[in-house]
Formats: C-alpha cells, structure tokens, sequence
C-alpha cells in the first residue's frame, strides 16, 4: 500500500476540520447550522482566486479583501436569513431552509459571474506545491504547512473563546435566557459569530484553493464533509472536528485507493454512520448540553 | 412616562410595577398587577405555586414583555426594554433553580457577572473580594467548574454572580429552594448583608415565614392577581392571607 494515502488524507482532513471549525464557530451562539458554509468556502477560493492570480494583487491583499467580503456576506445572511426566523421562534428550524437559499443563491451567483472553469492559485513564496520526498511520503511544502496551519488555527480559535466575549459565547450556548439575565445580548455575539464563522470559511477557501483549484463545484463536497467531521468530532467541540476531520480525510483517501476513487464518498459517509450509531453525539462527548 | 426627580433617595419609589397583564401567548397569567419597592427595602412577593411570582420577575426582568400596563425602574419605564438593557440600568434577576453556566469555573462564571461593563483590574479585584468576603467557599472552589458545586454552593455562586455588577435592585426567586437549614441561614444572613450595603431587594421565598421576618413590606399574589400589600408584620399577622400564600404540604 502506498503511504502517499496518509499524506493525501490528512491534506484533505484538514480543509474538512477547518470546514467544521467554521460550524461550530456559527453553531456555538445560534444552534443554526448554516447550509451555506460549503458555499462561502468556495466563493472565498474564487475571490482569492480572482484577486491574486487573475488580477495579480499580492496575496496577503487579497487575503485580507477575501476575508473581509466573506465575512461581511456571511454577517447579512445572518440578518436577512437567520436572525428574523430566530426572533419568530428561537426552537424554530426556518433556518434550515433559509440557509439552504442562501446557499443556493451564492452557488448560482459564483457561476453567473467565474463560470465553470477552476482557476490555478499558487500558494505564496517561500511555499511551493512541489514535491518532494519526506519519510517515503510524496509531499509538498504547501502541504506541511496547510496541516500544521490547521492545528495552529484550531487552537488560536480555542483562544477566542478564553476572553470575556467567548465566554459569553460559551454562556449563550449553555443556557441561553441565563445569559440574557446577566446582561448578554445574544444578538450581538451572533452577528459577530456569522463575521467570524463566514471569514474563517473563506480563509478555508483560500487555503483549499491551491491544493483543489479554486472552482465552483467545491462546495457541496466541502459542505457535506465538513458537516460529517463536525457531527464525528461532536457539534460544538473544535479539537473534536480536527480529529474528525483527518479521520474522515484518511478513510476517504483509503477508500479510493484500496476500492476506487468512485467509492471512497460511501466508505466516508459508511463510517461516518457507524460513529453515529455507535456515539450518537460524536467521538468527544457532549460539552455543550443544555441544562433544563 | 414616569420621571422621579428625586431618584436616588432612600425611601423613593425604586420599582413600580403598575396595573400590569402579562401572559404566554394566549395564555394571561397576571391580571392588572401593581406592586412597587422602596429604595434600599427588602419587599417580600408570596403567593402558592403557580401564583404567577416567576412570571411576575420574568416580567419585570424583560424576558417577557407584559401585554398592558407598565413597569418603571429607577425612574424610567423598561417594560418594552430587551433584558440586557435592564441588566444594564442595574436591575439583575436571579432565576430558580440555580441558572449558572456549569461547565465553565466559578471564575469564570463570576467574570460573565460583569460582562459589558469597562472597569480596571483593582474595582475587578474590588468587586471579587466582596464576593468572596461573603461567600468564603467560592474562593476555595474557584478553579472548578460551577457544574462541581454543591446546591448551597451553586447558590451562593448564583447571588455572587448577581452581585459583581452591584445591582440596584437585585431579585432572587426562591434563594432557598433544596438547601440544608444551615445553608438556609447563610443565604438568609448574605441577603441581610446585602441590604446593609445598599442594595435593595425583591425576594421570592417559599419560606414564607423567614421572608417576612426580613422584609418590610410584602406583596401577596394569589391566581395571577395582587390580593393585599403591606408592612411585612401585619402581612404575616393576618390568619385570611395565610391561606392564600401558604402551599398546601
């Protein structure tokens, strides 16, 4: 067997860890799973994608516009598609049909305006995609670094949660009318959970796109994986969805090279459904359950 | 609205609650409530289980927005206000049942008391040492989760909470419920000292006769309506009213 899996799996991990990560980030606050995650991961690839290859803007420019407008869209998705079905029903589920718009609407508009075509982004100097041979595997150095920025970037976005905001966060999660009684406006910090949630979807666009081409099919795969790592790693439970994420990226990757590459969505989403029998609320628990 | 020109002054009216109706949904379940707080007062609300005193503090806390009537705190009318902005004039409800966020620490959980507030780290510090003069085992146990604590202990953390913002007015709904007669005493003795320090209160209690030994008036609620209001004593004398607030065990 060739060990190349375990590189190809945990390259393809990360981007669904950092896709769960962005879940969790808009979960904590709202108890809404935004459908249009998928979506926004791939709009940021194409912005990014547009800025620095075709325009030809440095990347670090490109970055921070890209960051900036996934954000800014994700925060009105909130306001036009979210927050009014909340403030009808906060147990009300409209919002699974109002994120699923949203992300329908985004998915035409990208093709509307970049059509089908993917774009070749190369990743910034020093990094490279080229490869080269590390204890057997074939890697490259834009590899190691997207998996090494991932861990970095969960444990950052843990950090967010340590300062008094995250902890309100937290607090709204756990027990939201509590948290109304000490002065939290709940609406606040979701709106600043959607800015958050949307630029880190973005930001895992950007980074997805030199490894996958930025295009417009990138979001329904990124959208159902992503969901799978943070369902496996517990909803809510950021370290939960890295793990999850290099699991289901690893037996994705030992699904296409030990059956075919045309098998290895049903090996993911096989295992994906034995965790979930087996621990109903994923591998890690269930950190955030409400208290009645 | 109600502007009091002397807001501020001991005795004034700090909280008026006037000819409210205030339901679930369709549902009324207070009808043409009135009942108001002298500044710097501990009032008593009694009344049986399902009385409506909950939905009464739900009320005036702004969780729920009463259907008539008005509600004027400190001189200005916060029925339509969103319960952060109350919690902001200073008016801070403790709910039953202990409503702590358990699996963050008792620090943590205290910090959460002050949130949206600017303050430097020596009031912080300031503010926590009043806490914990209070309530010396919350110091011990501060690193735990909130979700470790004892009954007793969850309480304390619950008023302790509460009192990091210095409320002007602060409501406990039943403080007692489930604790030990020692525990009792020491929640009853943090109430007293509380109001020593200027804090005035509004008290749920299901400990009829302690509430009126410590307040000095009382309200009695009986199916969603105020039946009779007056000096805690003379509340406490009456054998008629007895039977509208005592429960029935």
């Amino acid at each position: 067997m060739d060990i190349d899996i375990l590189a190809r799996g945990l390259v393809a991990g990360s981007l669904y860890a950092l896709v769960a990560v962005s879940f969790n980030i808009l979960y904590r606050p709202t108890n809404v799973f935004n459908f249009a995650q998928g979506e926004l991961v791939m709009l940021g690839a194409m912005v990014f994608a547009s800025l620095a290859t075709v325009l030809g803007w440095p990347w670090y420019a490109a970055l921070i516009v890209t960051l900036l407008g996934v954000g800014l869209l994700t925060l009105l998705i909130d306001v036009v598609a979210v927050a009014p079905v909340l403030a009808r029903s906060q147990h009300g589920t409209g919002w699974v049909i109002t994120t699923l718009a949203a992300s329908l609407i985004i998915a035409n508009g990208v093709n509307r305006i970049w059509g089908p075509d993917p774009i070749v982004v190369r990743p910034p100097a020093p990094l490279t995609t080229d490869t080269f041979s590390l204890a057997g595997m074939t890697v490259s150095a834009y590899q190691i670094f997207l998996v090494l920025l991932t861990v970095i970037l969960v444990l950052a976005i843990e950090q967010v949660y340590r300062t008094r905001q995250g902890k309100a966060v937290l607090a709204v999660a756990e027990d939201r009318e509590a948290a109304l009684l000490r002065g939290v406006n709940p609406l606040r910090l979701s709106r600043w959970s959607f800015f958050l949630g949307g630029a880190f979807a973005g930001l895992t666009g950007v980074l997805a796109a030199p490894v996958l081409y930025a295009s417009t099919g990138l979001g329904p795969a990124l959208l159902l994986k992503g969901f799978a790592a943070a369902a496996v790693g517990s909803i809510g439970n950021n370290r939960g969805a890295l793990i999850a994420g290099y699991l289901i990226g690893v037996t994705e990757a030992l699904g296409a090279a030990l059956l075919s590459p045309g098998y290895q969505e049903a090996v993911v989403f096989l295992l994906v459904l034995c965790v979930l029998l087996v621990w109903p609320h994923g591998l890690f628990g269930r950190p955030f359950a409400r208290t009645v | 609205m109600t502007m009091a020109s002397n807001a501020g002054q001991a005795g004034d009216l700090l909280l008026s609650v006037e000819d409210v109706d205030v339901g679930y949904g369709h549902v009324g379940v207070l009808e043409g409530v009135t009942l108001s707080v002298r500044r710097g007062s501990i009032a008593a609300l009694v009344g049986r289980n399902g009385a409506g005193k909950s939905t009464l503090l739900r009320a005036i806390s702004g969780l729920l927005t009463p259907s008539r009537g008005q509600i004027v705190f400190n001189g200005r009318a916060i029925s339509r206000d969103k319960p952060h902005a109350i919690v902001g004039a200073g008016l801070l409800h403790v709910a039953e049942g202990r409503r702590l966020f358990r699996s963050q620490s008792v620090d943590d959980n205290l910090e959460l008391g002050v949130y949206g507030l600017k303050m430097d780290a020596a009031g912080y510090q300031r503010r926590l040492a009043r806490v914990f003069e209070l309530f010396p085992v919350l110091e011990e146990k501060r690193r735990l989760p909130a979700g470790a604590l004892s009954g007793g202990q969850q309480q304390m953390l619950a008023i302790g909470q509460a009192m990091m913002r210095e409320p002007v007015l602060l409501m406990l709904d039943e403080p007692s419920l489930g604790l030990s007669p020692l525990l009792v005493d020491q929640v009853f003795a943090a109430i007293m000292a509380l109001q020593q320090a200027g804090t005035t209160i509004l008290l749920v209690e299901q400990l009829v006769e302690r509430a009126l030994e410590i307040a000095s008036e009382a309200w009695v609620l009986q199916n969603g309506r105020m039946i009779a209001s007056g000096p805690a004593a003379q509340i406490a004398a009456s054998e008629e009213l007895r039977a509208a607030y005592m429960a029935a065990h």
